[in-house]
């Protein structure tokens, strides 16, 4: 108990530091707006630094609250800890068994990184077969949309007959998830490049493969990523689903299989787990794709 | 008509060099077709009504060296036309011909610079204005030094590795106007390349374009509803009716070059504006 009191204080003061950050913050970059007018040439490590406190900061602040509120909460009405434990208890849960929950993370870990790349190659394909060939667009993207009103949590257990135990029904299962925001989204991407610049294109002799790698894939890059980021957040789901079937590893399993015997901190410190590992791939994909788009409209604040 | 006499000597050396190789000659008494339109017309199917009619009959020549400003009241179908001369549309009658080709494929011979910059957001100044180029199979490098010699008369020599979303208005257009002009075409059209500019921007512009341009061994049309920006640029200025839009009046503009800013209070520019005005009045009403 005094651990968990401890932590609890450690919070406080990290809330108090950041509340305390932020603000700071949001004077300094009222002042930048104006007078930074050469920009992006060399940002220095301060002005990323600033930049992410103005962008996550209030977010941070916010998720700190909101954890602070459960652990006040649970303690001031006196909560059972197995029907829902104090933030505290899940931090230790997690400080105590690092091993256990890394085991159980990189399997699942796998699983979606596995899942995802598959997905994404095979959606980055389809996409571009539909945009070279209208019949084929006309034929499959009906069945497309229709494949979303299968559940695929009900196909699960059927990926079990089918394809049997071990990784594979999970990947597919991540697969089935990811493969329809990033192919949609490309798509979207590719229908939505603007008619002039076509037009520019045809008049300067473009052949349509030129066309094709000069302007629709540059101008669809937006697209593809918002895709992603979906992409990456569903993965998690589908790889627990996947789990939740049949496993003898993973989060997923950890969750299924410790929930019965009402060890609720653990159930709490995997969903943890996943919840940050979706961010990790989230935040990932987004560090990358400010990286690619560094020159697209909208994608940063420009000066001129 | 030929005004190449009073021109300054041109020094932009790449396109006389590849004009003189292709053999077309400004030779006075033989001008050369660069545009042949003829009575061409072009209409657009509508849903549930009559199809709108864009052009109809529409005939235009213009010889090589020669610039011609078509004018006239919005939506009058002065873009169409470009449109089909840049082979982006094809006429429902009628037939354009390209240096007396009337068979040939006209996209890719016909350089366009529309109303918008159209610049690639994700490419620098020098990487859009060699889009052309490249489109065309040059090497970079090739295409690289080639744009960088001319990117100082354009004035955007400073700006090469800039993106286009930090450049102003005019220096956008700036870096389309190269990036129509570095493929060298006998032909290009413009099709209101200042509209979205503000007038002094625009002005200046106007004079930038006419020192810039050199007219020796290409046909230009531009498009536009200035009648001043009209008389300050064109050999020859085409008042067109508004849908379907027809060939009202041709008028040779007969001052010299270069026309300076107080041109417009010359008795020769303000009669010729007066004419095209009063055409185009008749217009509207139409």
């Amino acid at each position: 108990m005094a651990v968990a009191i401890r932590i609890g204080r450690h919070f406080r003061s990290l809330i108090f530091t950041m509340t305390a950050n932020t603000r700071q913050d949001s004077s300094e970059s009222v002042l930048t707006s104006d007078s930074v007018v050469d920009e992006s040439a060399d940002r220095t490590l301060a002005v990323r630094v600033r930049s992410f406190g103005r962008d996550w900061g209030s977010a941070m602040v916010l998720a700190a609250l909101g954890l602070v509120l459960w652990e006040v909460l649970v303690r001031v009405l006196d909560v059972q800890t197995w029907i829902l434990p104090p933030v505290s208890l899940i931090l230790v849960e997690l400080v105590d068994k690092p091993s256990l929950f890394l085991r159980h993370a990189s399997v699942t870990a796998q699983e979606i990184l596995i899942g995802f790349a598959v997905s994404t190659t095979f959606a980055c394909l389809m996409a571009t077969a539909m945009f070279w060939s209208r019949l084929l667009e006309r034929s499959v993207y009906p069945f497309l949309i229709a494949s979303q009103t299968i559940p695929v949590f009900t196909l699960a257990p059927m990926l079990l007959i089918w394809i049997g135990t071990g990784m594979g029904p999970k990947i597919v299962v991540v697969v089935l998830f990811t493969f329809f925001p990033v192919t949609i989204n490309l798509m979207t991407g590719f229908k939505s490049v603007d008619s002039d610049m076509v037009a520019m294109f045809r008049t300067l002799g473009a052949s349509r493969w030129q066309m094709f790698t000069k302007l629709y894939v540059r101008s669809a890059l937006p697209f593809l990523f918002a895709g992603l980021k979906v992409a990456a957040v569903v993965s998690v789901i589908g790889a627990v689903i996947g789990e939740w079937v049949s496993a003898a590893s993973g989060l997923g399993w950890l969750i299924k299989t410790s929930t019965p015997k009402f060890q609720t901190e653990l159930v709490f410190a995997a969903i943890f787990t996943l919840s940050f590992m979706a961010a990790l791939m989230f935040i990932s994909i987004a560090l990358l794709q400010s990286r690619v788009l560094r020159n697209y409209p909208g994608s940063e604040p420009q000066g001129g | 008509m030929s005004t190449t006499s009073e021109l300054p000597k041109p020094t932009l050396t790449p396109i006389s060099e590849s004009a003189t190789s292709s053999g077309a000659s400004t030779d006075p008494d033989r001008p050369v077709l660069a545009v042949g339109v003829s009575a061409v017309s072009k209409s657009f199917p509508q849903r549930g009504s009559a199809a709108l009619e864009a052009i109809t009959n529409v005939s235009l020549n213009v010889e090589v060296g020669e610039f011609v400003v078509i004018v006239g009241p919005s939506g009058c179908g002065k873009s169409t036309l470009l449109n089909v001369i840049a082979g982006l549309i094809e006429p429902d009658s009628g037939e354009v011909a390209l240096g007396g080709d009337t068979e040939a494929e006209r996209l890719g011979r016909v350089a366009y610079m529309h109303q918008l910059d159209l610049l690639l957001p994700w490419r620098d100044v020098l990487a859009n204005a060699i889009l052309g180029l490249e489109i065309a199979g040059m090497p970079r490098q090739e295409a690289e030094s080639k744009a960088a010699e001319l990117a100082e008369r354009f004035g955007i020599a400073d700006f090469l590795d800039a993106y286009p979303a930090t450049l102003s208005g005019g220096m956008r257009q700036r870096v389309a106007l190269l990036r129509a002009v570095l493929p060298e075409r006998d032909v290009l059209l413009l099709d209101e390349p200042f509209k979205a500019l503000d007038a002094i921007t625009r002005a200046e512009l106007q004079r930038w374009l006419s020192d810039v341009l050199d007219r020796t061994n290409r046909a230009t049309i531009m498009v536009t509803h200035d009648v001043e920006e009209a008389l300050m640029l064109g050999d020859r200025v085409m008042v067109m009716s508004s849908r379907p839009g027809r060939i009202l009046l041709d008028l040779d503009v007969d001052l010299p070059r270069p026309r300076p800013a107080d041109v417009v209070r010359e008795p020769t520019f303000v009669e010729l504006k007066w004419r095209l005005l009063s055409a185009l009045d008749g217009t509207s009403e139409a």
